[in-house]
């Protein structure tokens, strides 16, 4: 079935079924059940499921949706689930239109139709009330394999039928009954069978759960109250929101330029990334125009299922922060109406089938870096400076021969957030869309035939500003076997921007047998690069920027950030202007202090911490990575 | 035996004392002294016991709850603690599960890191690390050890915590260390992580060691103070402490490990409320504590607690791997705030206008809308009855604030507002009890809902009746629930130990004797606590997962000789309990079992309370006025003719008709229009609930319906 005629971001406007008024408690009580559901399904699914990157990273998104796919409520759990589910339900009614029937569970990873890109699994289940099709309860999580070339990441994947197997609205189940033929093609044609089984069933279980609760409101309230009530929801976030956007001054903001490393082929030749918000009345406009040409690898961004969602989570967070706005706005369709977004048909944003498009993360996590960077001067105390805005996600993998099956380890990298106004930022934490949970080395080490050699605070300091930026981590991971080594990232070359006076933020680095005689640099992405047993891998994620002029903090803060090693005694001088007349007690020289502020001040541009730690990592050799060198007979640099 | 049970909650000290043979029982209630909650603790068993015409001296037990710990953690008010952890990993505290508490926020604090309970600075690092298999691949550099032990002596700090990894499997490094820690700066509070919690998933154990680091010097003062206090007094036992694993541990254990006193406080409540629950001859109960802030749910199936996932166990923002009783507690409560948001919804809590200003019938200078405010609009509440008439409600402050907020906003009448801010702050305890019960599998039709706490049995007939718990039981004393729970609760102590172990390839002799070790160290505590032999239990609990899973389920494990029939029971409870958590099961996996557990309980003498005067069916003598209250009916708010009773004149036998107000010095409960209930021979008020007395109550059920 042809694609190219499927009319990408049609959204299906306002919804047409009759409502009924619904008296405000009533309306309080249906609130708080649709959110419960939707973390009831969630729980189901990362409890009882068997991948650490769902059990433990939570890279899942479960919620319950209507015919036409809008959103009544989503889980807590990754952003970057949330928001896509419309899509992919959009996407299979395409293919199956009207013959969806009770008791059907559907499959669906078309990153064309819908899907955020195709590792992300959706399983839906139809609601029927009375023979009528009120809607979906659907979920999507990242299953380890989709049988594309390479296990687990494929970045340059030659087009899209090379990064996975395709799943275009199957039915998993029709009419209650296993569909074998399609349970076996599905589950033959991935690398981890037994693990993409158990996390598909957990997927099932959590849908079936939520399409039974459901019902029982609808049971019990009628039909006619619980829709009513799940479209007065859209309208009350939708309302929220656009208040929000309207004290914004109308107007176009940035643009902001970004450079992404590269394409995972084409070495050296960075991705340009071009975001404008443009503000009028209460409504919000994203604009990519200006970005990068698709490119020939599976580094371009499904336009519907992670663009559109990437925006909607940038507008929102900023303007209705979870933590200054003082009211839940619950995540549903509304949230979504007031935000347009516009990449031109053949961008990196808005690619042409059949290019690949396996790994988007970072490029959207850019463009919600990009938003945030462009609202700076309009809402200083909403924004943040640069954040890390990608992650390395790795697959490390070998094939077991004693179950006859792959082992596949899928991990996220963690990055750091930029300075914000009033306080420092976050360290070593996932950073905006991203938001799983590492897994326990304890764990790890159990479980795979890997070692975690080293897991801190990377060693470089934090990026100087009023309120400094955070810090990445510094990981070792060693191969106790053979194996391979895939890995889709960012950040190596174009580091995190301050703002208001900050310092620029560190890049991210990747190395292969760090401070050996086989020391080699990686780029960000590769595919299937082979570790012998005993090699291992470095990463040492961004720190982001900071944000403010680092002169305007408290000499007394920055002895503070010296005596918890966020800072050094040497940037405490060169970037604060702080000097300490005794550097054993860190005694701050309030006159030599004086002088040396007063002397940056005077002869200072724009700094950058990736400027002053050029082509100088702090080694970090901890005791750990030499046993584990020399059990492996790796020579020393 | 003579005992008591003395509860210290943020405002106020509960007590109870109970003489088994001659059948006194009195109740006592002063506030809480937050500078050092030890005074109002003693002054409090002072005047307990001089009220029941006895001295401290004779007492047998002194039982005591107290959130010491808890308040320790949350205002971030603890030891300076100096961390040894293995080099190359030295922020696992810092970076946690590198997962934010929310998902939209810029601007939120990682609270890990806001508030760090090591503070970076005083983690310090040596050279070691032991492997998954406990083999050495760093030796320990013990003279690094000890450079760093002097540091963290000569920087200052209280407490030391020794946290390396895979210390559960070989902790020779950590023992080592702990050594040189004694040696080097004997005066420091040390937590060491193989002895306070040998368990898999660093960052959670290091968390719950430093945690317990954290309290540790604090607790230990408070409870020696306590100690010499009941000494001076003449009590002869020592005082006995309530853990969050719902049961009691000497003071000694709880000064070894602090950690398990963190979050006790609503596990008091659940255990008196399963007692009260048993006495009036019910095993399974939902448990319903509503105070001025929150509520707290509990559930017990044949007067068994669950326990709460390993996920869920945190005390504030901190993960603590510690047992810990599945309680949940929500932002509902008699200072909840009722207001409608700018977005036009009608909102009910979090927010609480606490104790100051409170309510704005309190007339302490609050304004807003609080449920209070609501009850006493809707004539539950009656003004001159609140605290035994101790304090004063006023009215028209209570419908000024509903007439100026929520109704205005909402064009309601005060009391259409009033019954929407109740009906709102029932659903929010409906679904958690929903949440707690049906969506776990338990079916609250076979479970009586105990209503304990001030504002508990205000709102347990209407949750029955959206629940579907066919009884409600309100206790004689409700609003001193968990200091009752203490007298109920036996002595309890729980060990765990990482095992790793599969059903399919088990070294049966390897887990019978990681059993028999725990079990010894349980049998060896509660002899040291000085409990006969005879009224020892010992249990076992394995952790099971499906192979591949990442997270356990608790499982009742078979005493006696580990073989094939131990795991077949093993297996077919797994697959049930499994089921009955997330709704599917997978005969054919096979199924891991990450650690083992015991628990050793003493069993302590069981509590019971002396019966009422037995009366008639008719409570007249009880009544105190006929007035009016709100209530729906039929769907309708109406104005209904209201009985009101006095609790302390109600008879063994009285029966009461709905709509009835029942007034006593700490708590209300209401009897809805269509309801009716029975006082039992103990005093509980048992009310019925019954499918025609639904549709005759009808009440907001049926209105949201319509």
């Amino acid at each position: 079935m042809s694609v190219t005629e499927y009319e990408v971001g049609r959204q299906p406007g306002l919804p047409t079924r009759k409502r009924v008024e619904v008296d405000p408690i009533t309306l309080r009580v249906l609130g708080g059940a649709f959110h419960a559901i939707a973390k009831e399904m969630a729980g189901v699914l990362f409890r009882m499921s068997y991948s650490s990157i769902i059990r433990e990273s939570e890279d899942l998104g479960a919620g319950i949706f209507d015919a036409e796919g809008r959103e009544l409520c989503e889980s807590d759990s990754t952003p970057m689930h949330i928001g896509s589910l419309p899509w992919y339900i959009r996407g299979f009614l395409h293919r199956l239109g009207d013959e969806i029937e009770p008791g059907d569970v559907i499959v669906h990873n078309h990153p064309y139709l819908g899907a955020s890109h195709s590792p992300d699994v959706a399983v839906a289940v139809p609601i029927f009330s009375g023979g009528e099709l009120l809607g979906f309860a659907a979920v999507t999580a990242h299953v380890l394999d989709v049988g594309g070339s390479f296990p687990g990441i494929n970045a340059d994947a030659f087009d899209v039928y090379a990064e996975a197997k395709l799943y275009n609205g199957l039915r998993w189940y029709r009419r209650g009954e296993l569909n074998v033929d399609v349970d076996r093609m599905i589950f033959d044609n991935v690398r981890t069978e037994t693990m993409n089984r158990g996390d598909m069933n957990a997927m099932l279980a959590a849908c079936q759960l939520g399409c039974e609760r459901f019902l029982r409101l609808v049971e019990r309230y009628g039909v006619e109250v619980v829709m009513s009530a799940a479209y007065d929801w859209m309208d009350y976030s939708e309302r929220m929101l656009r208040a929000e956007i309207a004290k914004i001054p109308d107007g176009t903001y940035g643009p902001v330029v970004g450079w992404l490393d590269d394409d995972a082929r084409n070495r050296g030749v960075q991705l340009r990334v071009e975001t404008r918000v443009i503000v009028e009345g209460d409504e919000v406009t994203i604009d990519l125009t200006g970005s990068n040409p698709e490119v020939p690898t599976g580094y371009n961004v499904p336009f519907e299922g992670s663009l559109l969602v990437s925006c909607y989570y940038a507008i929102r967070t900023i303007l209705l922060d979870e933590t200054t706005f003082p009211e839940h706005v619950p995540q549903n369709d509304g949230v979504f109406r007031p935000v347009k977004v516009i990449a031109p048909k053949g961008t990196i944003f808005n690619p042409t089938f059949p290019r690949a498009c396996f790994s988007r993360f970072c490029q959207t996590q850019r463009v919600v870096d990009n938003t945030i960077l462009a609202l700076a001067e309009a809402l200083p105390d909403k924004v943040t400076a640069g954040n890390s805005a990608g992650i390395h996600f790795c697959a490390y993998a070998g094939f077991d021969e004693s179950i006859g099956e792959y082992w596949l380890y899928l991990e996220v990298n963690e990055g750091s957030y930029g300075g914000r106004q009033g306080k420092d930022a976050m360290d070593s934490v996932d950073n905006l869309m991203a938001n799983t949970r590492n897994n326990p080395i304890e764990e790890l080490d159990q479980r795979f035939p890997m070692r975690c050699d080293q897991y801190e605070l990377r060693p470089e300091p934090a990026a100087p500003g009023k309120w400094r930026g955070g810090v990445g981590i510094i990981r070792r991971n060693r191969f106790l076997v053979d194996g391979t080594y895939s890995c889709e990232g960012d950040r190596q070359t174009d580091p995190p921007k301050a703002i208001f006076g900050g310092w620029d933020g560190l890049v991210a680095s990747c190395r292969k047998n760090p401070d050996t005689a086989e020391e080699e640099y990686l780029p960000a992405k590769v595919t299937g690069i082979p570790f012998r047993a005993g090699e291992f891998i470095e990463f040492r994620e961004p720190n982001a920027a900071g944000y403010g002029d680092p002169l305007e903090r408290d000499p007394a803060q920055v002895r503070e950030d010296v005596l918890d090693d966020f800072t050094t005694i040497e940037l405490a001088r060169d970037a604060y202007g702080v000097v300490f007349a005794d550097e054993r007690t860190l005694e701050i020289d309030p006159a030599a202090t004086e002088a040396k502020r007063a002397e940056l001040l005077a002869g200072r541009d724009g700094r950058s911490l990736t400027e002053y730690f050029r082509d100088r990592l702090i080694p970090s050799n901890a005791p750990v990575s030499i046993a584990g060198n020399r059990e492996f007979g790796i020579e020393p640099a | 035996m003579k005992r008591v049970g003395v509860d210290v909650g943020g405002t106020f000290t509960d007590l109870i004392y109970v003489d088994d043979e001659a059948g006194v029982i009195r109740v006592h209630k002063l506030p809480t002294t937050p500078g050092d909650p030890s005074q109002g603790t003693i002054q409090g068993i002072e005047e307990v016991t001089s009220g029941a015409g006895e001295s401290p001296s004779a007492l047998d037990q002194v039982f005591h709850g107290t959130t010491i710990a808890t308040n320790i953690v949350i205002e971030h008010s603890g030891a300076t603690v100096g961390m040894i952890t293995t080099e190359g990993y030295r922020d696992i505290l810092h970076i946690a599960r590198h997962k934010k508490p929310l998902n939209f926020s810029n601007y939120q604090d990682l609270p890990w890191q806001r508030y760090p309970v090591v503070r970076r600075r005083y983690r310090l690092t040596v050279p070691e690390r032991v492997t998954k298999d406990g083999s050495v691949l760093v030796p320990l550099d013990e003279e690094a050890a000890r450079e760093q032990v002097r540091k963290l002596k000569e920087a200052g700090v209280d407490a030391v915590a020794v946290c390396f990894l895979f210390s559960f499997v070989n902790d020779a490094h950590e023992a080592r260390v702990a050594e040189i820690v004694r040696e080097e700066f004997p005066e420091a509070f040390l937590s060491v992580s193989s002895e306070v919690l040998p368990q898999y998933r660093e960052y959670e154990r290091f968390s719950t060691v430093c945690l317990n680091a954290y309290i540790g010097p604090k607790v230990a003062t408070y409870v020696s103070r306590l100690q010499d206090e009941l000494t001076r007094l003449g009590v002869r036992t020592g005082v006995h402490l309530m853990t969050s694993a719902s049961g009691v541990a000497t003071a000694q254990a709880a000064v070894d490990r602090p950690v398990n006193l963190l979050m006790s406080g609503p596990v008091a409540g659940v255990v008196g409320g399963i007692w009260a629950g048993k006495h009036a001859g019910y095993g399974n109960v939902i448990t319903l504590d509503v105070g001025g802030t929150s509520a707290d749910i509990g559930l017990a199936q044949e007067g068994r607690l669950r326990m709460k996932h390993l996920l869920d166990t945190k005390v504030g923002p901190y993960q603590a791997m510690i047992p810990m009783v599945d309680v949940d507690t929500i932002g509902a409560g008699g200072g909840s705030i009722a207001y409608v948001d700018q977005g036009g919804i009608f909102r009910v809590g979090p927010r609480s206008a606490g104790a100051v200003p409170g309510p704005a019938a309190y007339n302490r200078g609050g304004t807003e809308a609080t449920a209070t405010d609501a009850l006493v609009n809707l004539g539950w509440l009656s003004p001159e009855a609140f605290l035994g008439g101790g304090m004063e409600l006023d009215a028209g402050l209570a419908r000024k604030a509903f007439a100026e907020g929520p109704a205005a906003a909402l064009g309601m009448s005060v009391e259409e507002a009033s019954m929407g801010a109740a009906q709102i702050l029932t659903h929010s305890m409906v679904q958690s009890i929903e949440e707690n019960s049906v969506r776990k599998g338990y079916d609250p039709r076979d479970f009586a809902l105990v209503a304990e706490g001030g504002a508990g049995p205000l709102f347990a007939a209407q949750i029955a009746l959206e629940v579907g718990t066919p009884t409600v039981i309100v206790p004689p004393y409700p609003g001193i629930a968990a200091a009752m729970g203490l007298l109920a609760t036996d002595m309890v102590y729980e060990y765990v130990a990482t095992t790793y172990q599969r059903l399919s390839k088990l070294d049966a002799s390897a887990l019978q004797r990681r059993f028999e070790e725990l079990e010894e160290l349980a049998v060896r505590q509660l002899a040291d606590d000085g409990i006969d032999p005879e009224n020892v239990v010992v249990q076992r609990i394995a952790d099971c997962r499906y192979l591949g899973q990442g997270y356990e389920l608790r499982v009742d494990a078979p005493s006696g000789q580990i073989g094939p029939q131990w795991a077949e029971k093993v297996r077919a409870d797994f697959h049930d309990i499994h089921e009955r958590e997330y709704s599917r099961r997978f005969e054919d996996s096979d199924i891991e079992i990450p650690n083992v557990r015991v628990r050793g309980i003493g069993l302590m003498p069981p509590l019971r309370t002396p019966e009422i005067e037995h009366g008639d069916e008719s409570p007249d003598a009880a009544l105190r006025h006929e007035g009016s209250a709100w209530f729906r009916v039929a769907g309708e708010l109406r104005d209904v003719p209201t009985r009101y009773y006095e609790r302390a004149a109600l008879k063994a036998g009285n029966r009461l008709v709905g709509p009835a107000i029942v007034t006593q010095y700490d708590s209300t409960t209401v009897i809805p229009p269509g309801l009716a209930a029975h006082v039992d021979r103990f005093g509980n008020i048992v009310i019925a609930i019954s499918a025609d007395s639904a549709e005759m109550a009808s009440g907001a059920t049926e209105e949201i319906a319509a």
